[in-house]
């Protein structure tokens, strides 16, 4: 141990070989992120533009006017949903790409993984012509008379539901599965010889052994699904709003940077404080086992 | 049948299902591409391949598309330079705050790209970068340089320092024991970090879309905005050839590395 800590103490220091990548964070990243906060603060006149001063006039009309609370009610609700069905559709699948011993496995692990790859507009507009007033599920549930005219599947919660849970599930299937394979088998075979059966040993052996994996991955969905830009816009459409479409719009269309500036920075606050929060979960997690 | 192999068939069909549900958008689009209508309709009615035709004929999106490969290429290899010096001082060198610092450099991914393309956006137009080449590129190689240090720090960890140190010791130069002994031992992670890397911008939208310029526009923000003017039949050809380019790009990925143990 003082051997290596002290052939590590004689060796060079490493801040030469990282100064490009900490530039390239510095410049076009830290600095970037430091100044959206001064503009958040800016007052918008309509009409003019940008102004000068100082105002909280953003953060106020964010956090009490009810149409925006409502957003970022639905985009809430959204991220706990499509997590929990992320979470329960997942798991069996997670479960038997971890323990199946087919020959198969991997190529199976690969058709979780392509949609992943697949770029995410093409995946999206997939669920579009699926979810379309004359796509294919209406045509089918026409077809087999179970409804008579087509039901509203896009631009609303349902359809927004139903292509994110596509588009995260696979996220969660990978951390889960990386979580059950590196579960002690052992355990759960000294539950079965003690005498309890495959769902006793599932529910009090297996599923709480693999919480830190649960933990992880539904935070990951519920960070990907709040942030989530590209499939919110295309199924929701410029009307059915989540706070991301609500902050691509005051940017691109409205031109109402300030305000844009105070909701990107709300939704940055939502998704940091997740994420350290379930880094430090993990660390008490680790201490414990 | 016993209990278990009624459990085994149970979780066998359902992960059917589960899979079935993850592929149904790409075989819809697939067969949508083919049909002979001016509308997307599933099954196609007819055969045809006019839309595939109509969309390699297309100056726009054969110009998107090679704006794609030529940043994703740059990004990629930029990537890998800078993301293979910062693992080198991580894990051979001395850094102080080694915690903190790789902590910073993995810091874009827990960022939502959202913000990072709007607060891009802001400063872009301040130093009057907006909607040039290197802004672009910058900005992707921002978000591609976490999956290179991650994919190079994880190979070069199981390589032994002595090996170069040994080369050293016969007398190659320290930059030539590295490029002769340590980088071939490290290749499978430079491919999956590059791999990483050139999705990661070949696909991005949420901070492309804020940062590209009128003329010069990325395929996937060509086909976001041409599916917000509304769907035809051409954008599931386009999606289509999308898609055959990466099943082929991932099973050379899987035959080549086993890139599913990258993931």
């Amino acid at each position: 141990m003082n051997a290596g800590q002290s052939t590590r103490a004689s060796l060079r220091s490493g801040y030469g070989l990282l100064s490009p990548s900490l530039l390239l964070l510095l410049v076009i990243f830290l600095a970037p992120l430091a100044l959206m906060l001064p503009m958040s603060f800016k007052p918008y006149i309509a009409g003019q533009g940008i102004g000068t001063g100082f105002t909280l006039e953003h953060f106020v009309k964010a956090l009490t006017d009810d149409y925006y609370l409502e957003i970022a009610g639905r985009t809430l609700m959204l991220g706990g949903i499509v997590t929990s069905l992320c979470l329960v559709i997942g798991y069996p699948l997670a479960f038997f790409l971890a323990r199946t011993r087919s020959r198969l496995r991997s190529w199976l692990i690969l058709l979780v993984i392509f949609p992943l790859l697949l770029n995410l507009v093409v995946r999206t507009f997939g669920w579009i012509a699926l979810l379309a007033n004359r796509g294919l599920i209406n045509d089918a549930l026409i077809t087999l008379g179970l409804i008579a005219t087509p039901i509203k599947l896009l631009f609303n919660f349902t359809g927004l539901l139903i292509g994110l849970t596509h588009i995260f599930l696979p996220f969660m299937v990978l951390v889960l599965m990386a979580a059950i394979e590196h579960l002690p088998r052992d355990v759960e075979d000294a539950a079965r010889s003690l005498g309890a059966g495959w769902l006793v040993t599932f529910w009090k052996v297996t599923l709480p052994l693999s919480l830190p994996g649960i933990v992880s991955g539904s935070i990951l969905v519920f960070v990907l699904t709040v942030s989530a830009l590209v499939t919110p816009r295309l199924l929701g459409g410029p009307t059915y709003k989540v706070m991301s479409t609500l902050i691509f719009e005051q940017f691109l269309q409205l031109l109402n940077w300030p305000l844009g500036s105070a909701l990107a920075f709300l939704l940055t606050l939502v998704s940091v404080i997740l994420i350290a929060g379930s880094s430090a979960l993990a660390r008490r997690a680790g201490a414990a086992a | 049948m016993s209990a278990a192999g009624a459990r085994r068939v149970a979780l066998g069909a359902y992960v059917t299902l589960v899979l079935i549900f993850l592929m149904l958008p790409v075989l819809v689009i697939v067969l949508a591409a083919f049909t002979a209508t001016s509308y997307l309709t599933i099954p196609p009615k007819g055969l045809t391949l006019k839309w595939f035709v109509q969309v390699l004929a297309d100056r726009d999106y054969v110009a998107a598309l090679l704006y794609s490969l030529k940043l994703a290429f740059v990004t990629t290899v930029s990537a890998l330079l800078i993301g293979t010096l910062a693992a080198y001082a991580l894990v051979r060198r001395r850094v102080p705050g080694a915690a903190i610092v790789s902590g910073l450099l993995m810091a874009p991914l827990a960022f939502p790209g959202i913000v990072i393309g709007v607060a891009l956006l802001q400063y872009y137009s301040m130093v009057g970068m907006r909607g040039s080449f290197l802004g672009l590129a910058l900005a992707h190689l921002v978000l591609c340089v976490p999956y290179t240090l991650r994919a190079v720090i994880a190979s070069l960890s199981g390589v032994d320092p002595d090996l170069e140190n040994a080369a050293c010791t016969l007398g190659a130069h320290r930059l030539e024991a590295f490029a002769r002994v340590t980088l071939p031992l490290i290749r499978p992670g430079l491919i999956a970090g590059g791999l990483f890397a050139f999705i990661t911008s070949f696909d991005n939208v949420p901070v492309s879309i804020f940062l590209v310029g009128v003329r010069d526009v990325t395929l996937p923000v060509k086909i976001f905005t041409a599916i917000e003017y509304g769907v035809d039949p051409s954008i599931a050809a386009l999606s289509t050839l999308l898609i055959a380019a990466t099943a082929i790009f991932l099973v050379v990925a899987e035959r080549w590395i086993g890139f599913h143990r990258f993931i």
